[in-house]
């Protein structure tokens, strides 16, 4: 039978394999990001920074500099005294919050510290003028490594706290000190997650440009939070936040590292200012390896405790979070949230967690792809591994038994959160059944017989996404939409998320078309741009669809009602239905298109009663709670006995994040998230060295994976759709990260068990793979 | 980083204490040295260019002797920063007799260096100095002979 045109038009978007509308252009090289921003007498800032990673400055001498060919100012800490600190956004009791001036005044406190700025009229200028700027550095001792920063007689990062504290935290749910008295097995281990440096592909960049005769600074920036930035950053400079522009053009990738309010973003501004002209800063790759946030730095302590049965009754958990030197927003609030996931998907019910947040002479450690998440997932995974090592007990077997039933939902936790929905067993069973895991083992077996490493790791995590529902986030936890019907029919979303790889402009416009009956190309998703969009957070904590897709969603149940009451208007009855794109007479069968009623409703010859005209809503969502996705990662790992070299065969990811509005891009978001995952449990780490010199300072040093070094990802999913919105849908942004690092671990370290192995810690280089091989654990 | 070695030079132990004490002969010995001018006693204001992979550069620093024990030890302290960043050394070196009638000198110290230095060419510093202290040493011997 032939397809009639009515019937694709019915066919809903929301569910289908499109692909994503926004990549033409980013494929293509014609989307414009911040460096593709040029203005009238554009100047361009270099920024001078610290090679030292604890010093005094004693003197700057910029006198070479200023009189530099092509220099128009120059400028030091002493000039931006006034300038607001850079904010930390979280709030412990008991946070100590160290002056974070955007450029340093009398010390530094980390390699890259910035200390001076040259303004000139083009790049190369601007450099060769800061290397003419001479400072006198009285060079002080520094401390890089949480521990030693812990030990007495350790330097002080900051001379005000000599023990190098900046937060501790304690966490205490259930009843623990009764768990370990009737543990009968005990399993303790050190843990540590190492330091990463997140690695967009665009660095971060700056534009600003003061408009003096409209008292107004407009802000070009790569950010994850444009609206958050605006009132931060006209805070900084004293500036009305009304008279703040933040614009975000495209943003080539952020995972957190562009949720943040930088130095550079505040002191652009200030340059804009003083020297009225438009001035670009855009940082090169060695400045972001130094001086963009780096995620991770834990050192965790953990003992579980638990009966023969396998049966987890509680876990006691010491964190050690490398801060860094200052607090940047969100910095002190990351390791909470390690905390947060600590039972992972089990029953488990006695949780006592303390943190210590450490500075050192580093740079602060912030918001990396999960954020807190895969480090706890990382140790409960690794626990739970251990456990099922001592009591002898089949990792697949032990994980089933201590699941959170199906019937516990909501499900509240030790660590006080109430886990939405949830069938764990379900991508368990399913990853299992991929792999033939029985057949996996039979071989396994065989394998070690012939002297062949072959491992089988497993990784059933759950996450925290949808961050958050407003108490629980230091800035409000909601999100906005706008959606308009255009006179002409064009739909248009203003969303207050800001997209920036994850696909909204595609998964969006799925929404609006199915609830409109229009077409998805009819549909522009519009974000980024302060003046143009209404006030929202960001997009961070996979939150974007399940918190911004819902306000869509609540902004486009108010406009289908204005739609049918200008279409009753339009077709004199009351009694209408709004479906395919018309709104339909029950009486007489005649219908208005969408278009035909938008027209009308801008028109506004004849109003429905108390109705304003035009077709406009706008919703800001506020979240009842967190979602949280879940599954189950298998990975089969061989070793080469003679390089240490590991081969991933096969990885398997089950993941359940509720409803899908788009399989494909959910499918590249779990894509990505193993790529992530991988570089973290195999090659990457930014490595300091005991002076607190950054020795992963280019990517020649630093591991970040490449496409070669992929292996195939066999993408499945379950579907347990969140009741907390909706859509059903849970996020998945940080999935593919979270649930990655544990199973590779557990794979690489049950192909050594033979060799008494029961731990390695990330990355397992081949170097620290082939020691084991010859020395065993 | 550590950095430790011996060398020896065909001239006896008195000329070759001497020769290591004398700026001039330091300049010309001390690989990229561009001058070296008396600035205090025993302390000398250099500037020398320095070449690490892809990283070069000038720099400008001190040169100080201390510890002076003649002819058995003194201790050489350079300090330096320019572009690339910053080097800082503090050696001892120990001079004895050979068994061929020249000089055996051992040298022990430790080297930091920080800024793009330490970021991009630390994997080759190790090798670098080794290649730099064997150079200073050979112009030595080509200035005794």
């Amino acid at each position: 039978m032939a397809t009639t045109i009515a019937e694709i038009q019915k066919e809903k978007q929301v569910g289908k394999r499109l692909r994503r509308r926004e990549d033409p252009r980013l494929i293509t090289g014609t989307a414009t990001y911040v460096d593709d921003i040029q203005m009238e007498g554009m100047q361009y800032a270099a920024i001078l920074r610290s090679p030292h990673a604890a010093a005094k400055i004693r003197s700057i001498d910029t006198k070479l500099a200023e009189k530099a060919p092509g220099v128009i100012a120059v400028y030091t800490g002493k000039d931006t005294e006034k300038v607001g600190a850079v904010p930390c956004g979280a709030s412990l009791p008991g946070l100590r919050v160290p002056h974070h001036n955007i450029l340093a005044v009398n010390r530094v406190y980390f390699v890259g510290h910035p200390v001076a700025v040259v303004v000139a009229q083009n790049r190369y200028l601007a450099q060769d003028a800061a290397d003419l700027i001479e400072v006198d550095y009285e060079p002080t001792a520094a401390v890089a490594e949480p521990e030693k920063a812990l030990a007495s007689g350790a330097p002080a990062v900051h001379p005000e706290w000599p023990d190098n504290v900046a937060f501790t935290y304690h966490q205490d749910g259930g009843d623990v000190d009764k768990a370990f008295a009737q543990a009968e097995v005990i399993i303790k281990q050190r843990i540590t997650s190492q330091r990463l440096i997140p690695m967009a592909m665009e660095t971060r960049g700056v534009v600003a440009e003061f408009r003096a005769a409209d008292r107004q600074l407009n802000l070009y920036t790569s950010t994850q939070i444009p609206h958050l930035v605006r009132t931060l950053v006209a805070s900084m400079l004293s500036l009305d936040e009304n008279r703040v522009r933040v614009i975000t053009p495209e943003v080539g990738g952020g995972f957190g590292s562009k949720l943040n309010v930088y130095a550079e973003e505040a002191l652009m501004g200030f340059l804009a200012q003083k020297t009225g002209k438009p001035v670009k800063w855009i940082e090169s790759r060695r400045e972001n390896f130094l001086c963009t946030i780096h995620g991770r730095g834990h050192v965790d302590y953990y003992e579980l405790a638990a009966k023969r049965d396998g049966t987890i009754l509680g876990i006691k958990l010491k964190i050690i979070q490398d801060v860094g030197s200052y607090l940047q927003l969100l910095t002190a609030a990351i390791p909470t949230l390690s905390v947060l996931m600590m039972p992972g998907i089990y029953n488990i019910p006695s949780i006592r967690a303390d943190i210590v947040g450490v500075f050192t002479n580093c740079m602060p450690t912030d918001a990396y792809r999960g954020a807190g998440r895969p480090e706890a997932t990382h140790g409960i995974e690794r626990m739970v591994d251990i456990l099922a090592d001592e009591l002898n007990i089949d990792p697949a077997e032990i994980r089933l038994k201590n699941f959170v039933a199906n019937d516990k939902f909501p499900y509240a936790t030790a660590t006080g959160l109430m886990y939405d929905s949830g069938n764990y067993a379900a991508p368990l069973k399913k990853a299992l059944d991929m792999v033939h895991y029985k057949k996996l083992r039979q071989e396994q077996a065989e394998a070690r017989k012939q002297g062949k490493w072959l491992g089988i790791g497993i990784s059933t995590y759950g996450e925290i996404c949808a961050i958050g529902p407003s108490p629980a986030t230091p800035a409000g936890g909601w999100e906005s939409a706008t959606v308009k019907v255009e006179p002409s029919g064009k739909v248009t979303i203003m969303t207050g998320a800001c997209p920036h790889g994850q696909g909204e402009e595609t998964t969006f416009a799925q929404i609006a078309a199915d609830e409109l009956g229009v077409s998805v190309d009819d549909v522009l998703v519009v974000w980024g741009d302060t003046a143009v969009v209404q006030y929202g957070i960001g997009t961070f904590g996979s939150r974007g669809t399940a918190i911004g897709g819902t306000a869509v969603y609540y902004a486009l149940q108010d406009l289908k009602e204005k739609i049918r009451k200008f279409g009753a208007v339009l077709l004199e009855d009351d009694d209408v239905a709004l479906a395919d794109g018309k709104v339909t007479s029950k009486k007489t069968g005649q219908s208005k298109s969408v278009p035909e009623i938008a027209a009308a409703a801008y028109r506004a010859m004849k109003l429905p009663p108390n109705t304003e005209p035009g077709l406009v809503s706008t919703h800001f969502w506020e979240p009842p709670n967190f979602t949280f996705p879940f599954g189950t990662h298998i990975v089969v790992t061989e070793i080469d006995g003679e390089t240490g070299d590991i081969k991933i065969r096969r990885y398997v990811a089950v993941d359940d994040c509720g409803n899908q509005i788009n399989p494909l891009i959910v499918a590249g978001q779990v894509h990505g998230g193993v790529a992530q995952g991988l570089g973290q449990s195999l090659w990457e780490q930014a490595v300091y060295d005991d002076s607190g010199q950054l020795l992963t300072g280019e990517l020649t040093d630093y591991a970040v994976p490449r496409a070669h070094m992929m292996p195939w990802i066999e993408a499945e999913h379950t579907t347990t759709p969140s009741p907390v919105n909706p859509l059903g849908v849970k996020g998945v942004g940080e999935a593919g990260t979270i649930g990655c690092s544990p199973a590779v671990v557990n794979s690489v370290v049950d192909a050594l068990s033979p060799l008494g192995v029961r731990h390695i810690d990330m990355p397992l280089t081949p170097e620290k793979i082939w020691k084991l091989l010859r020395k065993g654990a | 980083m550590k950095i430790s070695g011996s060398y020896t030079l065909a001239v006896p132990q008195e000329q070759a204490y001497k020769m290591m004490q004398d700026p001039e002969v330091l300049a010309r010995a001390m690989p990229g040295c561009e001058t070296l001018e008396k600035i205090g006693e025993n302390e000398y204001r250099m500037k020398m260019k320095m070449v690490l992979a892809s990283l070069s550069g000038v720099f400008d620093g001190k040169v100080r002797i201390a510890d002076q024990n003649p002819p058995e030890s003194f201790r050489l302290i350079v300090e330096g920063s320019g572009r690339p960043g910053f080097i800082k050394g503090d050696g001892l070196l120990k001079l004895s007799p050979s068994a061929t009638g020249g000089t055996d000198v051992a040298y022990d110290g430790d080297v930091q260096v920080g800024g793009t230095i330490a970021a991009v060419g630390q994997r080759l510093l190790d090798g670098t100095a080794k290649i730099l202290i064997k150079k200073f040493f050979e112009k030595l011997t080509a200035h005794a002979a």
